[in-house]
């Protein structure tokens, strides 16, 4: 019943939202997980959120900071400072993961390349994300989350049907990035088992989120036709769009799969005769004529609340969904029933719900174990526990501003 | 040096995009990927765009994509020759990925209990768009379903108008993908014990979670903004037209000054309207109308090409074209060549993550049935019992 990565020890150096996604689910399934940050080159969402600067340790109180950084342990290490990055070695040196998600070439210039980290422990993961990769004329080009699906191909194909390309509703790449670092850490667990050497992954953001558009890749490379932005609909089936329901902005999607689909909803909406009219009885005719169905359907939805609609048309047999918005998915009975958000408690935050972990193994589940750490919470555990550096010796990392239990709150405005 | 999933063997008995897009990321690093099809194929295989636009089962570009270094056994799980034709192979697994409803998985002889019968170190990973288990395990859903019920869709599109979802399968790529990860870890569990066990993913619960600072901003501040911002977040998060097509900003504090140099307007930096974040919040319309001035008056690959120069968050709308002409993309080798026997040759994306220079595949998607034969006598069937359990005996 041991969880799947216990006894394994992470070192993350990573910021903001792709990389602490990533760590803080090694973490949910059993890492020990330590976020190093400096102490002025903290984790600039602890500065998110609206908490008043002159709430004592607002730092610690950031709801999506402490969301990104459940189960991890907290140590301040200045890395520019060649005692800062001596500590990290030591530390690294008794570490099996390294994950960073700065730019390219930030590590090699900090003295922490690949190379340099695997002469201190020869079977490390190195786990580096940058948004282009490692290598390559683009490698040090500063990109964030929205530029990451814009570089992707993503929004090029995204938008309103017959419209202009349009981005996500958030920064979508960097999710993507984070929920792809558990596995590229097992991976890289398996294979230092197997060769007994270290092992530096490199993964690039924008070429991960283009795997989520592989198809119009494949399909322009073998047809040279670029394809527009195709709105709610879909290459064959019909009706398969977002109807307008009673109540402000509040919408159903339904999309008919088959005949049968089709017939069900032409009950429910009560228009029974159109599954059999010539224009619509077939999938090729429906998806011809798709937008003239779009006012009988939205006669009926309006009429109905979205999730109303969505279990009207589901007891006959019609794929539908509300339109759920952020606190209707917090609400959600089917999210509840799984237990998809708890209460977290926190000794500078308060109590609130967080999600839980979203993977259900079944025998070794995940935990939400620890709080997000305050900053420079274990800097003892680190330092004295796990390095057994002398009390002299953590003296003077603090004297020369090496670690500190305070982040310079002037680094970020 | 041996790929890093060499020796693992899954059973893929999915359908469409987001079980296969995990096979296929188990094929690529390495697995033997064997591609449980029903008679007729993965519905991946009616569905184009097709090779000049002419439907044919071995040319669809979403089949071809997502099954590349497969091998294909057609087999119907509807009579008992196909199920147990499917128990021996499971037999002989390590992770089985399915994506049906629960009730259908149940159907088709795929319920963890039997499986776990005759492996018991077998990892059954099952990708639905709500989960094993409560009030809508059944309710029926796709892609554009799953992106309304995980809070993605609301957020997406323009004020004025209704929501939309993104281009493709993108909530069928999360599944995979999450699927992915949690199959691996769930393997390493295995290795250590011996134990197999039930993945259960569920795509509303891997979505839901991730809409940046929206879950967050409403439990804990109350905070819910409720609108969507379509390209124009704001004037420094923006997707601005510009001469050939569009170019992407995404600004932070720390970007002012480089962005300001890179866009021609070194003086902004003097200008007090712009002389914090919060006062370019104050001043974000005027902001906004500089930027799409400046936007229009510049080539796509221009405006890149200043960012990289100034260090400035500046990228463009890459078109699949772009992709193809991208020079970062080729010279990582991201695109890789695939010559398919029926389809030709295609470019397609190489992948997720390097882990060196011989940790990826590329072998092309199997044609329909392909290795029934060979896969199933490897299993112990007679010649007689493979053509029943393929449906070619009825």
């Amino acid at each position: 019943m041991t969880a799947p990565l216990a006894g394994i020890r992470v070192v993350d150096l990573t910021m903001v939202w792709a990389g602490p996604l990533g760590t803080r689910l090694l973490g949910d399934y059993g890492a020990e997980v330590i976020k190093v940050e400096g102490p002025g080159q903290w984790d600039l969402l602890r500065g998110l959120g609206g908490i008043p600067r002159t709430t004592p340790r607002w730092y610690n109180r950031a709801a999506y900071f402490n969301h990104n950084n459940r189960n991890k342990y907290s140590a301040a290490i200045d890395l520019r400072q060649p005692a800062g990055r001596d500590v990290l070695l030591k530390l690294l040196s008794k570490s099996d993961v390294l994950v960073e998600n700065y730019r390219a070439n930030v590590m090699d210039n900090l003295g922490l390349s690949f190379e340099e980290v695997r002469a201190a422990n020869p079977r490390i993961v190195y786990v580096s994300m940058p948004g282009h990769g490692k290598t390559g004329p683009e490698s040090n080009y500063v990109t964030y989350g929205t530029n990451v699906e814009q570089l992707a191909g993503l929004v090029s194909i995204s938008g309103y049907e017959g419209g202009e390309p349009l981005k996500t509703g958030f920064s979508y790449g960097d999710p993507t990035s984070g929920i792809a670092v558990p596995a590229a850490v097992a991976l890289g667990l398996q294979q230092v088992r197997r060769t007994g050497e270290g092992v530096h992954i490199d993964l690039a953001q924008r070429e991960n989120l283009t795997g989520f558009v592989g198809e119009y890749l494949v399909d322009y490379s073998m047809n040279r036709q670029l394809r527009a932005p195709a709105g709610n609909t879909h290459p064959h089936h019909a009706p398969h769009g977002v109807y307008r329901c009673a109540g402000e902005d509040s919408w159903i999607t339904i999309a008919c799969e088959t005949d049968e689909q089709f017939a069900a909803l032409c009950r429910v909406v009560g228009q029974e005769e159109l599954a059999n009219d010539a224009r619509y009885s077939t999938a090729a005719a429906r998806k011809a004529n798709e937008h003239e169905l779009d006012g009988a359907i939205e006669e009926w939805t309006s009429r109905q609340g979205h999730y109303e609609a969505m279990h009207i048309l589901q007891r006959h047999g019609v794929p539908a969904g509300a339109v759920l918005t952020i606190p209707e998915v917090m609400s959600d009975p089917q999210l509840r029933s799984r237990g998809a958000w708890s209460e977290q408690v926190h000794p500078d935050a308060g109590t609130w719900e967080v999600e839980t972990p979203p993977w259900n193994l079944t025998r070794t589940p995940g935990h939400a174990r620890l709080p997000a750490p305050g900053f420079a919470e274990h800097n003892t555990y680190v330092f004295r526990d796990l390095l057994g550096l002398s009390e002299s010796t953590i003296a003077q990392l603090y004297a020369d501003g090496v670690t500190a239990d305070e982040p310079n709150v002037r680094s970020h405005t | 040096m041996p790929l890093p999933l060499e020796g693992v063997r899954v059973l893929e008995v999915g359908t469409f995009v987001s079980a296969p897009y995990c096979g296929r990321l188990f094929a690529g690093y390495g697995a033997e990927v064997i591609k449980v099809e029903p008679p007729g194929g993965d519905i991946a295989r009616a569905h184009g765009p097709f090779k000049d636009g002419e439907p044919n089962p071995e040319t669809s570009a979403l089949f071809l994509y997502l099954n590349t270094s497969k091998r294909s056994v057609e087999l119907d799980l509807g009579p008992q020759a196909g199920r147990d034709a499917l128990l021996r192979l499971a037999a002989d697994a390590d992770i089985l990925i399915e994506n049906y409803r629960p009730g259908d998985a149940r159907a088709l002889g795929l319920d963890h209990e039997r499986l776990r019968a005759v492996n018991p170190r077998l990892v059954v990973v099952s990708i639905t768009a709500y989960g094993q288990d409560g009030p809508y395990a059944e309710y029926h859903s796709n892609n554009l379903i799953a992106f309304a019920m995980g809070g993605q869709m609301f957020l997406t599109g323009d004020p004025d108008k209704s929501p939309v979802k993104n281009g493709g399968y993108q909530a069928d790529y999360q599944g995979g993908l999450n699927a992915f990860s949690a199959a691996n870890l769930a393997l390493l569990a295995a290795e250590r014990d011996g134990e197999g066990q039930h993945v259960d993913i569920s795509v509303q619960h891997c979505m839901a979670p991730i809409l940046e600072a929206g879950i967050p901003f409403y439990a804990y501040n109350g905070l819910w903004l409720g609108q969507r911002r379509g390209n124009l977040m704001s004037s420094s998060m923006a997707i601005y037209p510009c001469l050939d097509g569009q170019v992407g900003v995404h600004v932070m504090a720390r970007n002012w000054p480089n962005f300001a140099e890179a866009t021609g307007h070194a003086e902004w930096l003097e200008d007090e309207r712009y002389a914090t974040a919060e006062s370019r919040r104050a001043h974000d319309d005027e902001l906004m109308a500089e930027l799409i001035t400046w936007a229009a008056s510049l080539g796509k690959k221009e405006a890149y090409a200043l960012g990289g120069e100034y260090r400035a968050p500046i990228t463009f709308i890459h078109t699949m074209e772009d992709l193809l002409d991208s020079p970062q993309l080729a010279a990582r080798g991201f695109l890789r060549r695939i010559e398919h026997p029926v389809a030709g040759e295609a470019s397609y994306p190489g992948p997720p993550w390097w882990m060196g220079p011989d940790a990826w595949r590329d072998g092309p998607a199997p044609l329909l049935g392909e290795h029934t034969e060979e896969v199933l006598a490897g299993a112990g069937l007679s010649e007689g019992d493979i053509a029943i359990a393929s449906g070619a005996g009825a």
